[in-house]
């Protein structure tokens, strides 16, 4: 309950660290992301204030089109903000070179896209150990133990040798989810995990991620509709037209 | 990472395919008018074993049924010879050097045979107009009158394929026609081995030749005979007028022909570049095709693959290292094809084709290899650098 507080205004501004000792590991302050298009511009976030703690599991809620992917590829260090800043461990974003920041998203950060993402061309072993190829120093062996391990998280020992065609939608976000934890990542940013599964995978999915939230300490950011797993979390943050409304 | 790409790669057979075929076709390519160009330039630069420069051609022609008496020939080259600016005259065969006659045979010694070699009918003077190095023996003198066997003078590359590492001086050796019976003159016996020549072109390799020397016989059956006239430097127009009216002098019977064995020479050495040019620029022609084909597809591969470029972003790929997994790729597939390309062209010197030397060919295979790969990155730099800069939550966002 305390982590509540964290979301309150002052909370938000205050440079002092929450009164639970949780470190932010990321913060932003004042972010505005603004797509300009010929014809239009869009607004996707509105002067957007938050910080995540270490070891937070949060979710964000909102309806269609009121930026959250946005928000999350911000937070994954993929895109920057028209303005306003972002901190990662207390440091502003673009004080990282890009190779630090690619280095960030590889050991930090694991992904959980909307739309799977997985490339068709590799079979779902050699899909997971994607994130696994950009660190230094790894064997192939360890490699290939790493990413069988993140697979038989997810249940899905049996289909290591499939290709992303040949496997059901379900579980393709599987496979996506496996790619995530490979890594071993402190954050795990989730877009929609279990939008395309059934509720019984879609429990399933939410207690991998609970477990590795309350057991590995893994802070979790995620994306849901599901009021009932929002519920489950530590702190829901709800967005409406690009600005944060609780 | 290379095995990951050699995954993708395998993975995307198919569409790789393509680019390998076009890898290993411009390789097939690349190593043909490679080939060529390094024949033709080695033997370009291998020395020609005697000097054309001062040397004209002299063709004295007898009318329709007429005949060449020897006496009458030898009063030409006495007067020719006594020309002032005239250095030797020389009495040989019409297979003049840069000409396009030939004369050829193949020769035995001991069971041994020679491949086809050029043979010429050479007088006493024919080393001294052309300058050919003599490296042991002798050339022909007025005493090999008396010899019972026919003096010959012999090519280094002949003495090779004759004797070996053997002495060749006073060996005797035959035409290459089993079971006939030799006449003495057509017993050859060595007197002198001279460096290998290149009479052909400037471009051509060097050709097994025996100068045989032609003996003070008859010659009213002659038509034709062809002399050598090396000259002082400096000399033109005015003493091949000379020339022709020293040989009217003689006789009103026969008509001469005054060339410059230099005009000869360009002559033939067009004669071979113009084709090799024309090789050059099909060649040419070819790989721009193909580089253009490569970077269409390319191009498009990327394209195709820009939410794969997006995800690698978010899971920790610099841009630059994304351009160089592109270019990786690329060089990967053309592996590929340069290992098809080098298979079939490592036939060429395996099965001794054409009966060219083994060292041109791997020096083509060495040298097409590097010029597709060369070839292949310029082409894939562009599309790589593309990736590269290709905005990760953009190309996420697509699909
Ligand atoms: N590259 C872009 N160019 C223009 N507009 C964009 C771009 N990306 C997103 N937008 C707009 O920004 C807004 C927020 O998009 P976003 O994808 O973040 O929504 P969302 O909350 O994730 O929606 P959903 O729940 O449907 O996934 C939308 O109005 C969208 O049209
Ligand atoms: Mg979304």
């Amino acid at each position: 309950m305390e982590n509540l507080l964290a979301n309150s205004p002052e909370a938000r501004t205050s440079p002092v660290a929450p009164l639970n000792g949780a470190a932010p590991v990321l913060r932003l302050t004042n972010i505005e992301k603004v797509y300009q298009t010929k014809t239009i511009e869009t607004v996707a976030l509105n002067q957007v204030t938050l910080t995540i703690n270490r070891g937070e599991f949060v979710s964000i809620m909102g309806p269609s089109g009121c930026g959250k992917s946005t928000l999350l590829s911000l937070m994954g260090l993929l895109d920057e903000p028209t303005s306003g800043t972002i901190e990662v461990d207390g440091r502003p974003v673009t004080a990282y070179t890009d190779k630090e920041l690619a280095n960030l998203r590889n050991l930090k950060i694991g992904f959980v896209f909307q739309s799977y993402h997985l490339i068709n061309d590799l079979s779902v072993v050699d899909n997971v150990e994607v994130p696994l190829l950009y660190r230094k120093g790894m064997s192939g062996k360890e490699r290939r133990q790493r990413a069988l391990q993140a697979l038989d998280k997810v249940g899905l020992s049996a289909r290591t040798a499939h290709f992303p065609g040949q496997l059901s939608g379900g579980q393709r976000q599987r496979v996506a989810i496996a790619r995530a934890l490979a890594g071993g990542p402190e954050i795990i940013l989730a877009d929609e995990p279990t939008g395309n599964l059934d509720s019984v995978m879609g429990e399933e999915i939410m207690d991998l991620l609970l477990d590795l939230n309350r057991r590995d300490g893994v802070t979790v950011v995620m994306v849901t509709h599901d009021e009932q797993q929002a519920l489950k979390t530590e702190r829901v943050i709800r967005f409406f037209d690009g600005s944060q409304v609780s | 990472m290379l095995r990951h790409l050699f995954t993708l790669i395998w993975n995307r057979k198919r569409a790789n395919l393509l680019l390998i075929s076009e890898v290993f076709f411009s390789f097939v390519v690349l190593f043909g008018v490679g080939a060529v160009l390094i024949t033709v330039g080695k033997n370009y630069l291998a020395p020609q074993g005697f000097e054309s420069t001062q040397v004209w051609r002299l063709l004295v022609r007898a009318q329709q049924g007429q005949k060449m008496p020897r006496a009458e020939l030898d009063d030409v080259l006495r007067q020719v010879k006594a020309l002032p600016g005239v250095q030797t005259v020389a009495l040989t065969s019409g297979n003049l050097p840069f000409t396009f006659n030939t004369n050829n045979s193949d020769f035995t010694y001991k069971g041994r045979t020679t491949p086809f070699a050029n043979t010429y009918d050479a007088d006493d003077h024919y080393a001294e107009a052309l300058r050919l190095h003599l490296r042991e023996g002798r050339w022909f003198r007025p005493a090999d009158d008396g010899t019972h066997h026919r003096p010959v003078v012999i090519s280094e590359d002949m003495r090779q394929y004759l004797f070996g590492d053997e002495p060749a001086l006073g060996k005797i050796f035959t035409y290459n026609i089993p079971g006939k019976v030799t006449k003495p003159e057509d017993e050859f016996q060595v007197v002198g081995v001279v460096d290998n020549v290149r009479m052909e072109s400037d471009f051509s390799a060097a050709i097994p030749s025996v100068w045989k020397r032609l003996i003070p016989y008859d010659t009213t059956h002659w038509e034709t005979a062809a002399v050598l006239v090396r000259v002082a430097p400096g000399q033109g127009g005015v003493l091949q007028e000379k020339i022709a009216r020293t040989v009217a002098g003689v006789t009103r019977q026969w008509s001469t022909e005054v060339r410059v064995m230099e005009d000869d020479r360009q002559h033939r050495r067009l004669f071979t570049l113009v084709p090799v040019v024309g090789l050059c620029l099909m060649g040419l022609f070819l790989i721009i095709n193909v580089a253009l084909g490569l970077f269409g597809v390319l191009w498009y591969n990327i394209s195709q693959r820009r939410a794969e470029i997006g995800l690698r972003r978010a899971m920790g790929a610099t841009g630059a290292g994304i351009g160089w997994q592109f270019l990786g790729e690329m060089m990967v597939v053309t592996t590929f094809g340069v290992v098809l390309g080098g298979l079939l062209a490592a036939q060429f010197p395996l099965l001794h084709a054409f009966d060219l030397p083994v060292q041109p060919y791997l020096l083509a295979i060495a040298a097409a290899a590097g010029a597709v790969y060369l070839i292949t990155a310029l082409c894939a730099w562009q599309p790589s650098r593309l990736a590269a800069a290709i905005q990760p939550a953009v190309a996420l966002r697509e699909e």
